[in-house]
């Protein structure tokens, strides 16, 4: 029982005489390659923050002056605390990027499951899932994501338990992005299930017996892998820009600071009316490098992906 | 646009509305925990009698359906939406409706330029595709798009008003201040909304203009332009009377939906310049944890982006006679 050979799969090493991997095609586009290298830069910075800069400094091993602009031995500056902002920003670095990452496993994880389920079934099911991604699409999610994170830190309460190396308080966080931002890849998911439900290879697998949960397992989902990989860098954005607004209307952590939380402590000083720009324009800086980079590489993604795309633009 | 067309949008955006009282109900009623935990916070010294009171007096003793969920949507519906627990028990719908119009005010102006510059700019880049304006309004709309709304305020903040000192810092009229006329009145208001209005309608331009130019450049490919071009017409003819209607017709669709996205931006601006609408009220509740003020905020901000989309619908199936389902 072999299954039909589908001419996708571009994540896998390709043998000879296919089309080059995808890793390749994303390096030879510039915005593919700056891409790349800029989320290569934050992922060095993510993975070895205690080497780089030491480790994170907090109120009582704080050494330097307070909210003092860069000078020597502090190349960022210092919040009010004393605390180098290098320092700072290069932990909130890894912070932000793994939080970013489980939301986006998360959000892809639960997308590709009910787009897949949904397509593949089809009538009630279906009917009903897209009717609550409707809904997840329409309102207003940050503020069902704000009163959602509120309500479960309260009732689990903050323990200082770690997960993945994050704190509980801030994996409320990526479950809320999860639940708030899933209905987009569903949708996505979903209208590409459906038109493969419809190919020959499908009804043959169906044929000689396949069940529906092999069939969505081994034929649909690597059809869709291409797509959900390309969402899920979307997603990344989305994600690190939801943690980053979640952060700065008070719901970081300031036991484990992500950019957001940093930018949230800068307001509180009242850093931007004080002239203290060192405190939050790296941070700042750090945010933007890292969605702009998301976008480049989706874009790269889409034009590599869907070759009509290319043509017309 | 026949009636029925008319009829489906209503009932999707009435099922909307009903899906979010009633996750309004859910998200306050049913979590694990119980919700007196909730409304009493961490206080100290709870005693069972408290608990017994708060209990009795929210009439959660009794049957979660019908009877608590019977009270919970009639009282919805009346306008009654409890009342708040930081600012000294005045109902949420006043607590609502006092920080309503300043919210009004930044966003409404904030989208009306956003939407002209958004669109002016983006057509001209899509029209004048691989100029030096494409090339630059491109690259200048997708950091824009890639910069969260309140940061973009801190920056604006720090140059304009700490460095340059052009406009104030904070707030919506210079506290204590006593006015000659409403032309002053006016001009401090002016100047206290320049900045946050400002932040709003850049971060919203970045969008508006990348959609207006992808749709631009995708009509201009459409038969009827090349036969635009074939009979002679004019650039100019061919944008303003062929390309420019047909092209704006999604954006008129990526407005509306955008909106529930726009509002997270609206509530992170207000706080960074302190102006005193649902944003800045969304937050302070949120740090004291006033639950019905936040779930009205989420009711009333929602049930606006559903009439939003509503009217969309409607105007999009006046605009294009194509759309009959």
């Amino acid at each position: 029982m072999t299954s039909p050979v589908v001419p996708v799969n571009l994540g896998v090493v390709a043998p000879a005489r296919r089309k080059p991997g995808l890793l390749r095609q994303l390096v030879s586009r510039p915005d593919g390659l700056a891409g790349l290298l800029i989320l290569a830069f934050f992922t060095v910075l993510a993975m070895f923050p205690n080497l780089l800069v030491g480790p994170l400094e907090t109120a009582i091993t704080a050494t330097g002056p307070r909210l003092a602009p860069p000078q020597a031995g502090y190349p960022l500056g210092t919040d009010e605390l004393g605390r180098s902002m290098l320092n700072l920003v290069v932990h909130a670095t890894r912070v932000s990027m793994v939080i970013g990452l489980l939301a986006t496993l998360v959000t892809v994880f639960i997308g590709a499951l009910l787009g897949i389920t949904s397509g593949y079934v089809g009538g009630r099911l279906d009917a009903v899932t897209m009717r609550i991604a409707d809904f997840f699409l329409v309102i207003p999610t940050f503020v069902l994501a704000i009163i959602l994170t509120a309500i479960i830190r309260d009732v689990l309460g903050t323990g200082s338990k770690e997960i993945f190396g994050i704190r509980l308080s801030l994996i409320t966080i990526v479950i809320v992005i999860g639940i708030t931002s899933w209905s987009a890849t569903a949708r996505i998911i979903r209208s590409q299930t459906l038109s493969l439900k419809q190919r020959a290879f499908v009804d043959r697998a169906r044929v000689i017996g396949s069940g529906d949960w092999r069939i969505m397992r081994k034929h649909i989902l690597p059809n869709v892998t291409n797509l959900i990989v390309a969402n899920a860098v979307l997603t990344f954005a989305g994600a690190i820009l939801l943690e980053t607004t979640l952060s700065f209307v008070g719901l970081g952590d300031p036991f484990q600071p992500s950019w957001g939380q940093i930018l949230d402590a800068a307001r509180n000083v009242g850093a931007p009316g004080l002239g203290a720009w060192w405190y939050f324009v790296p941070a700042g800086i750090c945010i933007v490098l890292v969605v702009f980079a998301f976008t480049l590489l989706g874009s790269a993604l889409d034009a590599i992906l869907n070759p009509k795309l290319q043509a017309r633009r | 646009m026949g009636p029925q067309y008319v009829l489906r949008r209503l009932a999707t955006a009435m099922f909307t509305i009903v899906m979010i009282v009633l996750l309004n109900f859910v998200l306050f009623r049913a979590m694990p925990g119980s919700p007196e935990r909730i409304l009493l916070g961490r206080m100290p010294g709870v005693t069972a009698q408290v608990l017994e009171q708060t209990r009795a007096r929210w009439g959660l003793d009794d049957p979660l359906f019908p009877d608590q969920f019977v009270s919970y949507i009639s009282s919805t519906l009346s306008g009654d939406l409890g009342f708040s627990y930081s600012a000294r028990g005045r109902p949420v719908t006043e607590v609502l409706a006092q920080h309503l119009w300043p919210t009004l005010i930044l966003f409404g102006l904030g989208e009306v330029i956003a939407i002209a510059a958004g669109l002016a700019l983006g057509s001209y880049s899509g029209w004048k595709r691989g100029s030096v304006v494409d090339y630059v309004g491109n690259g200048v709309s997708l950091v824009l798009y890639s910069t969260p709304y309140f940061l973009l305020g801190m920056g604006l903040l720090l140059v304009f008003a700490t460095a340059l000192g052009w406009f104030p810092t904070f707030g919506m009229n210079t506290a204590g201040a006593t006015y000659d006329s409403v032309l002053d009145r006016l001009a401090d208001f002016a100047s206290h909304l320049a900045l946050p209005l400002a932040t709003v309608a850049l971060g919203l331009i970045g969008q508006y203009a990348i959609l207006m130019r992808s749709s631009i450049i995708d009509t201009l490919g459409e038969d009827y332009v090349t036969t635009a071009r074939a009979m002679g017409l004019r650039d100019t003819r061919i944008l303003s009377d062929h390309a420019l209607p047909n092209a704006m017709l999604p954006t008129v669709t990526l407005v509306a939906i955008n909106l529930g996205y726009v509002v997270a931006g609206a509530i992170t601006v207000e706080v960074v310049f302190n102006w005193p609408g649902l944003g800045t009220l969304t937050v302070e509740a949120l740090a004291a944890r006033d639950y019905p003020v936040l779930q009205g905020v989420f009711l009333l901000l929602s049930v606006c982006v559903v009439f939003a989309n509503l009217g969309a619908d409607l105007l999009y199936g006046r605009l294009d006679p194509r759309v009959r389902t």
